[in-house]
């Protein structure tokens, strides 16, 4: 007769048999892909008729990418000053969406079917048409059109870079939002699991509705906030508006000997978007609370 | 005194709402203003997007942009190849998705929490950082087997149904939550009834889930869509998909006008009726099944039970 399986060795077997699958496409196409990258951004690739020759070039590729080469840390640079303001405003322009939208009755659908539409079309090549006219549009008028508005002349007055920042993200307003579709459904699906008797309760105690966001919204969904901000960073980084992404496309289609400076760059630059990632961790992650002592 | 002070609340409570109102209203124009831009200078005429006057309300309307755009794109064959192209991978990475999220939702398996934080260690990680080996792969496999892979849409199928495409790892969040919604007492009654596994999956699984497959797959079908890193360097032109044509438009533009002999000249209205078209698809979708989109990033569950 067969000896029956245990419980615990056949939920071992079915799940890996189900899992299997995606933990060979994992190994195959991510995890060595991954660690390749790594091992390929210390080489010297030269694809040849027969394939491709690899030889070890110490640390001559990061030497070329920081020092020799006058395109990458302008492009890492370009990112960062993207990637930075994007991102906080994003987050914070999607909270206030989902707050506006979940304390009002009409058309509450209706808009929310309106913000999550870029979702469906956002692609690059859309995006990079856009991007185009817009800027062939600026051309007609002015190089920046907001750089005259009063508050950005103040925050000019204080700092110039700042300013320049601060008049970036309004021209490019547009494209950021489009970005907020996702967050915009988490933050509402956030807002609707808190509970209500936590609202009533501080109601009670008299609480107006602005010290209500700040002490009870705020806190609870600070969780959220932190996955959006990670959702954000990464989903950020896959269009053209990213200057080291066009960098990086850029080498690898150069196939004699690019490849191995394209991984070094890739490399590079996960390691950046991995660090961001890491800080809104750091910021958003929940702090303990401290006890005070009266 | 009492009836005042109630009264003075209802107002702040009106003016708030109207508030309220008017910034979604003004937001909406923020979000639609590049969608409507498209489709204005779609049916300008060339007079038109030169003139300076001329900003949103075109004097005339002319289809001649879209007659042009349509035959640069190639329209009804990429439009055919593009949905056959993004539905098949969308189609694997559906099944895939469901396999993987059956495992996470019903099986308490060894290094469960270890591959849940790997899948969505997938997500974080660029895809720019994995493209290069990946390309030497196949490239490699290629020259090995004297098989043709860099130029046909194989190695994307392969990383599909093998839960590596586009974006696979909300997939597999959204049916996993889903899977976790179905008794497991149903899964019990027909295991006792002599059902394996996989006789489990599919008919209590994916039967009692057909409204999210189809969730998950109009996610799929999308992103696949509109996904161009992978596709441009794994298939490059070996197939002509809507959204590559898009991004060669110039160049196509130019080929076309050459090979015709014509004077026509490249301007906006071309470049926005080629958006057009290639957006309208998503659009005429989006329209019919715009509810399914939202619950399905609802249904991630990633911002926790």
């Amino acid at each position: 007769m067969k000896k029956m399986k245990t419980w615990k060795q056949r939920q071992n077997r079915n799940g890996y048999l189900f899992m299997l699958p995606w933990i060979i496409g994992f190994a195959i196409f991510t995890a060595f892909p991954f660690a390749a990258t790594i091992v390929l951004s210390f080489m010297n690739v030269n694809s040849t008729i027969l394939g491709f020759e690899l030889s070890f070039a110490g640390m001559s590729n990061y030497i070329t990418a920081f020092f020799k080469n006058t395109e990458f840390l302008p492009a890492l640079a370009g990112y960062l000053k993207m990637a930075i303001p994007y991102t906080f405003v994003i987050v914070v322009v999607a909270f206030i969406i989902a707050y506006i939208l979940e304390h009002i009755t009409k058309l509450k659908g209706f808009f929310r079917t309106l913000y999550f539409l870029p979702v469906i079309i956002m692609s690059g090549p859309v995006m990079a048409k856009l991007l185009e006219t817009k800027t062939s549009d600026m051309q007609a008028f002015a190089d920046d059109e907001y750089l005259d508005l009063f508050i950005v002349d103040m925050i000019a007055s204080y700092s110039r870079p700042l300013a320049g920042l601060v008049s970036d993200t309004f021209t490019q307003l547009s494209t950021i939002l489009w970005f907020t579709g996702i967050p915009i459904v988490l933050f509402i699906n956030g807002l609707q699991k808190i509970n209500p008797s936590l609202y009533e309760a501080a109601k009670i105690d008299s609480a107006t509705n602005w010290q209500i966001l700040w002490k009870i919204t705020l806190p609870i969904i600070r969780p959220i906030a932190l996955i959006v901000t990670v959702f954000t960073i990464a989903s950020i980084g896959t269009y053209d508006i990213n200057p080291v992404y066009t960098l990086i496309v850029k080498y690898m289609a150069n196939t004699s000997g690019g490849l191995g400076f394209a991984a070094t760059y890739a490399w590079v630059y996960t390691l950046t978007v991995l660090l961001l990632m890491g800080l809104s961790f750091l910021i958003l992650k929940e702090k303990k609370t401290k006890v005070k002592h009266y | 005194m009492k009836r005042l002070k109630i009264s003075k609340r209802a107002l702040k409570g009106t003016i708030l709402k109207i508030t309220f109102y008017l910034l979604l209203v003004l937001i909406s124009f923020v979000f639609l203003e590049p969608i409507l831009r498209i489709v204005v200078k779609t049916f300008m005429t060339p007079e038109d997007i030169i003139d300076p006057v001329v900003d949103w309300v075109p004097r005339s309307i002319s289809l001649n942009n879209l007659k042009v755009a349509f035959k640069v794109l190639k329209l009804p064959v990429t439009l055919k190849n593009s949905i056959l192209f993004s539905g098949a991978l969308a189609i694997m990475q559906t099944f895939c998705a469901a396999l993987t999220g059956f495992a996470l939702s019903r099986y308490e398996f060894a290094g469960k929490r270890f591959w849940f934080v790997m899948i969505l260690m997938c997500f974080i990680v660029p895809t720019s950082v994995l493209m290069i080996p990946r390309l030497m792969m196949f490239v490699t496999v290629q020259e090995a087997m004297k098989f043709t892979l860099i130029g046909t849409p194989i190695p994307q199928m392969l990383m599909a149904l093998l839960g590596q495409g586009v974006n696979s790892t909300i997939l597999i969040l959204i049916f996993q939550n889903f899977f976790n919604l179905i008794p497991k007492s149903l899964d019990e009654a027909a295991m006792i009834d002599g059902a394996g596994a996989f006789r489990v999956f599919w008919h209590i699984g994916l039967k009692l889930s057909l409204s999210t497959v189809l969730v998950v797959f109009l996610f799929a079908f999308v992103w696949n869509w509109n996904e161009t890193y992978v596709t441009g360097t794994l298939l490059r032109s070996g197939l002509e998909l809507l959204p590559s044509k898009l991004s060669l438009f110039d160049s196509e533009f130019e080929n076309a006008v050459s090979s015709s002999g014509s004077a026509f000249k490249l301007n906006e209205a071309y470049k926005m009726a080629a958006t057009f078209i290639s957006i309208v698809p998503l659009l005429l979708l989006y329209s019919f099944v715009q509810k399914k989109f939202i619950e399905g990033i609802e249904n991630t569950g990633i911002t926790g039970e």
